[in-house]
């Protein structure tokens, strides 16, 4: 391991020789090279984000030829889409640039991403502790569906957020039963929660409200408004939903459990070598009933945004998740587990999602991209093309008490 | 050993999972379904009983006609007018209350045949998850592959328009198969080079395949250009549609694809137990240490097994797309559950041919029973919008149980306790910590 | 080191189905002393061990530490009552820290958060008091195992051990690595600490221990001082005189070499070295037997040879043609017969029936296949022959693997390597759990393989075996060939050379 004395003596020389370094480094200057064409930058000429493309392939060569190959064809990769996506920027008109990338834009990630968020959490949380969550779909719709329906009858969008959490911890405390002390098959039983939850939620809300839509009026999520910090930030996160901020707190109050207290070193040793956990008196069983649970509380509440949040607005429908809990696991996957990851994939697939509902009014294949890009992003990040993805040791295995 | 990769080295969670449901023997292979459907359909009942109104014995009783509807709903009664009156079946009538003319028998008819479409593609998502399963690997990809499927079909279907009808059906199904198994080989590819997880990879497909499909259809190059504001692909040519032969073809009629079907479980059957390929892939998915050791390539086996998964997928979008639906509009490709009922069906019937022939049929009779056949029974007594919402949970209940084995193991101990005659346990490794 | 007994256990008894580890054993631990607990691999010493961590409860017997009646049902309860145990594999978890190992479950707390530094601090506290050096800051997979090993120690010490179980600790280490170990060893007995140390390395035991309890197939076999054991004396109580099974057998008449080792290096899964250097050659007619204790290299050994495993350097070649990358097609064409030491593992396929394992190598050739079509009925007509042939009972060619006995299903596994008819057959714990009657039937065949030309390569962990099936024997320890023996060898020899012990030339 590098020193800090060694480090001192040629710092750029010993950054430039560390492949891993240059290769990150590539990767955020192909990026850069999309993010020239665009406002607030705006360059219009074809020539910068050929140049900065370049650049980052070049990077990415030289990774390459430190050994680390898969990480360098990932900056070359970002160089070319870079180039890309600069390009096809550059084609269109600066106008319609402008309405779609404006301050806005960062609103609507940042509402785009809330439910992602919740979701990433709370899968983190869950498979750190070793128990595998496929079901974060299902469980974000019964909070949506309940949430809102509590919200409804409640009266107030308080009533909405506990029913949603406890809702969404119930569905989950029966996965963890299965998973944890009947030993399923993880997987399968958190596809059967999906399909659980499509279907009670798609039942119960024809039930309870005879086949018609929910009636106007629901209470909703209140937005918090923030003013006097100047137009940028009044137009960008002026107006967001209290979970948004939720979410965004959620993130540094997530790292600081699982990483600097004594019960996030346990839920991690449990999710790494559950049988040393055991060995010092962990209770392994109990940790991971204890992460589940609190995984489908967290989740539910990113389902009750979707419902009662701003887009929403109080309604419901068949299947409202559409995906948005196999993003979140994939946000999950992409972050490598870790909160500050997870987040970022959250809010990168967040800004995805927003850009390809602007991008509905001009092009299609745009808008198609746009939505299908997380998932080949993740899809890229599993073939271990930027670095390795490693999942907690034990994730997934069931564990025996001796 | 170097041979085999890190991820799938010891017989894993989904292995072990896989072999103990193909094992089943005798009684068992019989019971363990039975029972775990029983319980689902239980289940079912229950929710179904906790929304009725009024007093405990009115709810038993509505819940009871309400399946007993849903069993109308899948043509199971034409069996009993079949055999109370053997013309019927075929005589054209006139259903006075509906005020829709059969010409190929009663309503009865209608439903069954539906329910055989439905069965249909079912066997062929339902054998795709489970030959996956016998590789040891969880396909949760039918829904994009059978998405890829649909979609080559649909554009051999109408963009080769001047062929003669075999060859153009040939060609077609042929290339929808082999995009159904491209799609999947992704997976498998993944899986054997840098050991990804193929539950992940799938998934992350099926939302891929979902996406880029509704582009196509919606605003794509696949949109039928006459009807620029409807999001609907062009229909399929005549000359690529499937032959009929029970029904009307404008009302949805049976056609051939169930004897494509059939020979897909034929073909399922003889390539696992007939074929070196076959023989590979068991080995690999019961002990692949035990394969590597006999000199079984184990990489290229899962490739394969992905790859021929995913064909059978992309198979079912073909035939349906060639069967009956002919077009396909983007507002409808969220509602397509075909691909994830294959989970439940391969699961239900325990990753094998006769498993899966059945288990298509009982959730093809749900599936359709549940919506279409529902409309037509007089006075439902379960809302018609609420029992789609039945299979969704039937299906979740069935996947619940089976996930847990709880059925399983329930009926070995009481076949132990009866000492009842049966297989030796299979040589489970328990996952005991060294 | 005191008189006072700090741990006593009396008439311990412990049966698993199919044997019984521990069979009214009883031993003690006066405070202050290294005692070394000897036996061979299946003693029952590692049963034992678990017995007194609350890992397994005992079937009969008593426990007394301190002179107190004690009874265990966790580990937790053991470490409250001061015991300690540093486990053959670790229990460490590799992404964390040695600091963070360390405090696991006991981890001190500042307000409501971790109290990092605290934690590293007392870790350094203790670390320097017991000289056990490590930085508490480091990722437990980037340090060395040895370092590992010091951090397991440490973790029982920061729980308050005052009695340290060590289970074999040198199995992974190497020899400087083990010579620091013994330094801290004595270090802790100055501290006041006592120690049980599980070996079957006898060089080891004598240099540590203070008092040494040997153990054989569960029972007690003596307890004795340091002083006045000899490495002979141990190794005859550790191997004993059991019933040698007798197989007649003419001389052998060795032809051509058929397989040949020159100087091969073989690393594990996980990158450790485990066959350093070793040479071999094997001809026709001949059984040239490997004796050893487990985890000395033999597993590593075979795989380089049937393509397996990568051979780092050196070379193997067989019947002339070197085998060159790891290929098990390869090997099995080249005409390696292997039956091997896993047979429910790696042997057999348990789901499958019996006439498909048999096929399991070659089910791609005629006549069980062509063009990629099986013909099942030609499969059973050759199970339905070696069934006969081999007497493999329990069963026909369509029950299933796992259905026939553990001797039956060996002998299945023998049926379809010699039917194969190699060159080279590679045998390896060949009799691993079986009883008597398939023993005799395994090694009569042996034999008449060997007559009829085939080179035998017999690994085992039975001294009785090698010694009465090899024609010549090989000792392997630590990855290398620690002895040669043609011709009569007796018992004490092999069984020192296993163990670690100096060579003494033939009287």
């Amino acid at each position: 391991m590098n020193t800090w004395a060694a480090d001192f003596y040629n710092p750029v020389g010993v950054r430039l020789r560390d492949g891993s370094i240059t290769g990150y480094a590539g990767i955020l200057i192909g990026a850069f090279a999309a993010f020239l064409a665009i406002p607030p930058i705006e360059a219009r000429s074809q020539l910068w984000p050929i140049l900065v493309g370049v650049v980052a392939a070049l990077f990415g060569v030289w990774t390459v030829t430190r050994g680390r190959h898969r990480l360098g064809w990932g900056a070359v990769a970002a160089g070319v889409l870079g180039i890309g996506l600069g390009i096809l920027a550059t084609h269109s008109a600066p106008g319609n640039l402008a309405t779609v990338f404006d301050a806005t834009l960062i609103g609507e990630t940042l509402a785009s991403a809330t439910p992602l968020l919740f979701g990433a959490i709370a899968g983190m949380f869950s498979e750190r502790s070793g128990v595998v969550n496929i079901g974060l779909e299902g469980m974000m719709l019964m909070g949506a569906f309940w949430g809102v329906y509590g919200a409804d009858k409640g009266g107030s969008w308080a009533v909405g957020l506990v029913v949603a959490a406890g809702v969404g911890g119930l569905l989950a405390l029966v996965y963890a039963f299965f998973a944890i002390h009947l030993r399923a098959n993880q997987i399968v039983g958190g596809t059967a929660v999906n399909f659980l939850a499509l279907g009670i939620t798609g039942y119960f809300f024809v039930q309870l409200y005879n086949n018609n839509p929910i009636p106007a009026g629901v209470s909703l999520l209140p937005n918090v408004h923030v003013s006097g910090l100047g137009r940028f930030f009044e137009r960008s996160v002026g107006d967001l939903s209290v979970l948004t901020w939720a979410a965004l707190v959620l993130i540094p109050v997530a790292y600081v459990v699982l990483f600097k207290t004594p019960i996030g070193l346990r839920i991690r040793a449990c999710g790494e070598h559950p049988r040393a956990a055991d060995t010092v008196g962990i209770n392994v069983y109990l940790v991971r009933y204890g992460c589940v649970v609190l995984s489908g509380a967290l989740v539910a509440l990113g389902g009750l945004y979707l419902s009662d949040g701003p887009e929403g607005g109080g309604q419901f429908s068949f299947n409202m998740t559409n995906g948005r809990g196999f993003i979140a696991l994939a946000a999950m996957i992409f972050g490598n587990w870790r909160p500050g990851g997870a987040a970022a994939a959250a809010l990168l697939f967040g800004f995805s999602a927003a850009v390809a509902q602007r991008l509905q009014v001009y092009s299609l294949q745009a808008e198609t991209l746009f939505h299908v890009l997380p998932y080949v992003l993740t899809l890229i990040a599993v073939g271990g093309v930027i670095g390795r993805t490693v999942a907690p040791a034990a994730d997934g295995k069931p564990y025996v008490r001796q | 050993m170097s041979d085999v990769p890190v991820s799938h080295r010891q017989p894993g969670p989904v292995t072990r999972f896989a072999l103990r449901l193909a094992r089943l023997e005798g009684a068992s292979a019989v019971l363990v379904p039975l029972a775990t459907v029983i319980l689902a359909f239980l289940m079912g009942g229950v929710v179904v009983f906790a929304t009725q109104h009024g007093g405990i014995g009115t709810r038993v009783h509505n819940t009871l006609i309400a399946y007993n509807q849903i069993l109308d709903g899948a043509g199971i009664n034409w069996f009993g007018h079949f055999f109370r009156h053997p013309c019927l079946g075929f005589i054209p009538c006139h259903i006075a209350s509906t005020n829709i003319h059969f010409p190929g028998g009663d309503i009865a008819a209608y439903n069954l045949s539906q329910t055989l479409l439905q069965t249909t593609t079912l066997v062929l998502t339902g054998l795709a998850v489970a030959f996956a399963f016998r590789c040891g690997m969880f396909n949760i990809g039918g829904q994009g592959q059978y998405l890829v499927g649909l979609i080559v079909a649909n554009w051999i279907g109408v963009d080769l328009a001047g062929m003669s009808t075999l060859p153009h059906i040939l060609i077609a199904i042929s290339a929808a198969t082999l995009a159904g198994a491209a799609w999947a080989g992704i997976a498998g590819v993944l899986k054997a080079t840098v050991g990804a997880h193929e539950v992940i990879s799938t998934i992350m497909l099926n939302w891929i395949a979902f996406w880029g499909a509704s582009w196509l259809v919606g605003g794509g190059p696949l949109q039928d250009p006459t009807n620029p504001f409807d999001p609907t692909s062009s229909a399929v040519a005549n000359s690529a549609r499937l032959p009929a032969f029970w029904g009307t073809p404008n009302f949805q009629a049976l056609d051939i694809s169930v004897f494509i079907a059939i020979g897909a479980l034929v073909t399922f059957w003889v390539l696992l137990n007939r074929t070196t390929v076959g023989y590979e892939v068991r080995a690999v998915g019961f002990n692949p240490d035990a394969a590597a050791y006999g000199g079984i390539n184990v990489k290229k086996n899962l490739i394969r097994a992905m790859a021929i998964s995913g064909a059978f997928a992309g198979l079912a979008g073909a035939v349906d797309m060639l069967g009956y639906l002919y077009h396909i509009g983007e507002p409808d490709i969220p509602f397509i559950q075909v691909g994830f009922l294959g989970i439940a069906v391969a699961l239900l019937g325990r990753n094998t041919a006769v498993g899966v022939l059945f288990s298509a049929l009982l959730f093809g009779g749900l599936l359709f029973g549940t919506t279409h056949g529902l409309a037509a029974v007089p006075h439902p007594v379960i809302e018609l919008q609420l029992a789609p919402n039945l299979t969704w949970l039937i299906e979740g209940f069935v996947v619940l149980f089976v996930s847990a084995e709880i059925v399983i193991l329930w009926v070995w101990n009481v076949r132990k306790k009866a000492r009842l005659p049966g297989p030796a346990r299979p040589a489970s490794t328990m996952e005991v910590a060294a | 080191m005191s008189d006072e007994l700090i741990l006593e256990m009396r008439g311990i008894r412990k049966a698993f189905p199919g044997v019984v580890a521990n069979d009214n054993v009883s031993f003690d631990v006066r405070r202050g002393e290294v005692h070394a607990l000897l036996g061979e691999n299946g003693a029952g010493k590692s049963t034992l061990m678990n017995i007194l961590y609350g890992l397994y409860r005992p079937d009969g017997g008593e426990i007394r530490v301190n002179g107190k009646a004690a009874s265990f049902s966790s580990a937790r309860e053991a470490i409250q009552a001061g015991i300690g145990m540093v486990h053959q594999h670790f229990m460490l978890i590799p992404v964390m820290t040695v600091a963070e190992n360390i405090v696991l479950g006991v981890e001190p707390k500042k307000h409501l958060l971790l109290d990092e530094s605290g934690a590293e601090q007392r870790v350094r506290e203790i670390s320097e008091r017991f000289g056990l050096a490590v930085d508490p800051t480091a990722l437990v997979s980037d340090i060395t195992v040895g370092q590992q090993q010091r951090v397991e120690i440490l973790k029982a010490l920061y729980r308050g051990a005052d009695l340290l179980i060590l289970d074999e600790p040198t199995a992974v280490l190497t020899p400087q690595e083990a010579g620091e170990l013994f330094q801290i060893i004595k270090s802790l007995q100055t501290d006041g600490k006592s120690i049980i140390f599980i070996s079957h390395k006898l060089n080891e035991v004598l240099e540590i221990a203070d008092r040494i309890t040997v153990l054989r197939r569960g029972k007690t076999i003596e307890t004795v001082p340091r002083k006045g054991a000899t490495e002979e004396s141990l190794a005859r109580a550790m191997v004993g005189r059991d019933v040698l099974l007798h197989v007649e057998k003419t001389a052998a008449k060795p032809g051509d070499v058929l397989l040949a080792a020159k100087e091969l290096h073989v690393l594990d899964d996980r990158g450790i070295e485990k066959v350093r250097g070793v040479s071999l050659e094997v001809r026709a007619g001949e059984i040239v037997g490997i004796a050893g204790v487990d985890g000395n290299g033999q597993t590593e050994l075979i795989d380089a040879i049937t393509g397996l495993q990568k051979i780092e350097s050196g070379s193997v070649t067989i019947a002339g043609t070197q085998l060159t990358h790891a290929s098990a097609r390869a090997a099995l064409d080249l005409g390696v017969g292997h039956i091997p030491e896993d047979r429910q593992r790696r042997g057999l396929v348990l789901e499958f029936s019996v006439a498909e394992n048999i096929a399991l190598h070659d089910y791609a050739k005629r006549p069980d296949a062509r063009f990629g079509w099986l013909f099942p009925g030609r499969m059973t007509n050759r199970a339905k022959r070696l069934i006969n042939d081999f007497d493999v009972r329990g069963g026909g060619p369509s029950t299933p693997a796992g259905a026939l006995s553990g001797g039956n299903q060996q002998k299945l596994v023998a049926a379809r390597e010699i039917d194969r008819d190699p060159k080279i057959l590679i045998a390896a714990q060949p009799t691993r759990g079986l009883d008597v009657g398939a023993i005799e039937y395994l090694h009569r065949r042996l034999i008449a393989e060997r007559d009829k030309g085939r080179a035998i390569l017999l690994i085992s962990l039975e001294l009785d075996e090698i010694l009465s099936l090899s024609d010549r024997i090989l000792v392997l320890y630590e990855g290398q060939i620690a002895g040669e023996h043609t011709g009569e060898v007796s018992e004490e020899q092999i069984g020192l050379e296993m163990l670690g012990g100096r060579e003494r030339s033939a009287a």
